[in-house]
């Protein structure tokens, strides 16, 4: 049974329908890009104009998602019997690659436009005040998992730090290489979390160790995990999957 | 007995965090194709760091004027 608490939202849509949005929308954005294509006489085999129209579409698309997203409204949450177990592992390499961070040196860098940029170690973040939720993990993939995570609530460690929460964006770089970013309003959101626990016991190296951004408001590649560093700037800084095409916002 | 629940416990403990130490950690094989069904036909794992680096390089600018701008302040 789960806890209804305020509207509708990504969690209470099926993977199937979330694909056959994407794929809707992809169509929506060919159509398009056709009628486009006749109107300016583009060369629709010039990869690089087409990726950069698309990416313009898409862009486009990222706003209007921007506009239509309510910070009030919030994703569900489940009882602790609803969490799936095991929870999957996901990333683009496999289980034995995970890569292990030192958390006895590990240290999170802060950059752009931030007031206190002073590095914070592990002890540092596990001192601040946490908090626990358990909600849907929905992979763009089509499946989807209830998990329990803890930490802290994002909007108050930026507001610890002194961020420019009137900038655009929240970019962060990973060990395993990977790259994503965020908007403002979605990393003020009060489920937006900065966890560093999983089922009540630190957060395992499959899962992020030593720190993953949770976002029950956005499909699970928009949740970053061995984070090592953040920076918050008004310069478009896009995500490894988005800069291939797929949309930046997702999320409701 | 207890001394011998608890030797044999501690050894299965040293054994499974042998186990799932030996498990994870393995270098990353940038060369072989990605995992998941995100990929698109053709991309190897060491794409991602090859893309974190060009980002790097193309964000590295902005970031400079904001950080100078952040620091008249």
């Amino acid at each position: 049974m789960k806890k209804r608490t305020m509207e509708t939202s990504l969690a209470d849509y099926s993977p199937r329908l979330i694909r056959s949005i994407e794929r809707r929308l992809f169509l929506r954005q060919g159509l398009s890009l056709g009628a486009l294509a006749l109107l300016a006489g583009c060369e629709l085999t010039d990869d690089e104009g087409v990726q950069r129209l698309l990416m313009a579409m898409s862009r486009w698309n990222d706003r209007a998602q921007g506009w239509l997203f309510n910070p009030n409204r919030l994703a569900p949450e489940y009882p602790e019997s609803a969490i799936t177990k095991p929870f999957p592992f996901n990333a683009f390499y496999s289980e034995e690659e995970v890569t292990l961070v030192d958390g006895k040196d590990y240290k999170l860098e802060l950059e752009g436009l931030i007031r206190e940029k002073k590095p914070w170690t592990l002890p540092e973040l596990y001192g601040l005040p946490q908090t626990s939720q358990i909600t849907r993990h929905i992979c763009v993939e089509g499946w989807s998992a209830i998990g329990k995570w803890s930490g802290v609530r994002f909007s108050d460690f930026l507001a610890r730090v002194g961020a420019d929460t009137s900038a655009k964006y929240i970019g962060f770089t990973c060990a395993d290489d990977y790259y994503a970013s965020i908007d403002m309003a979605t990393a003020l959101h009060p489920q937006t979390l900065l966890t560093f626990r999983f089922a009540d016991q630190v957060l395992p190296p499959k899962y992020g160790f030593p720190m993953k951004l949770r976002i029950p408001t956005k499909l699970g590649f928009k949740n970053p995990k061995h984070i090592m560093s953040m920076f918050v700037t008004n310069e478009f800084p896009g995500g490894y999957w988005e800069d291939q095409g797929y949309n930046w916002f997702s999320g409701s | 007995m207890k001394s011998l629940r608890a030797c044999v416990a501690t050894v299965l403990f040293v054994a499974g965090s042998g186990l799932y130490a030996a498990e994870i950690g393995k270098p990353m094989k940038m060369d072989e194709p990605m995992h998941g069904e995100m990929k698109k036909k053709g991309m190897k794992k060491g794409d991602v760091k090859k893309a974190a680096e060009r980002k790097g390089q193309e964000m590295k600018p902005a970031m400079e004027k904001e950080r100078a701008g952040g620091a008249k302040k």
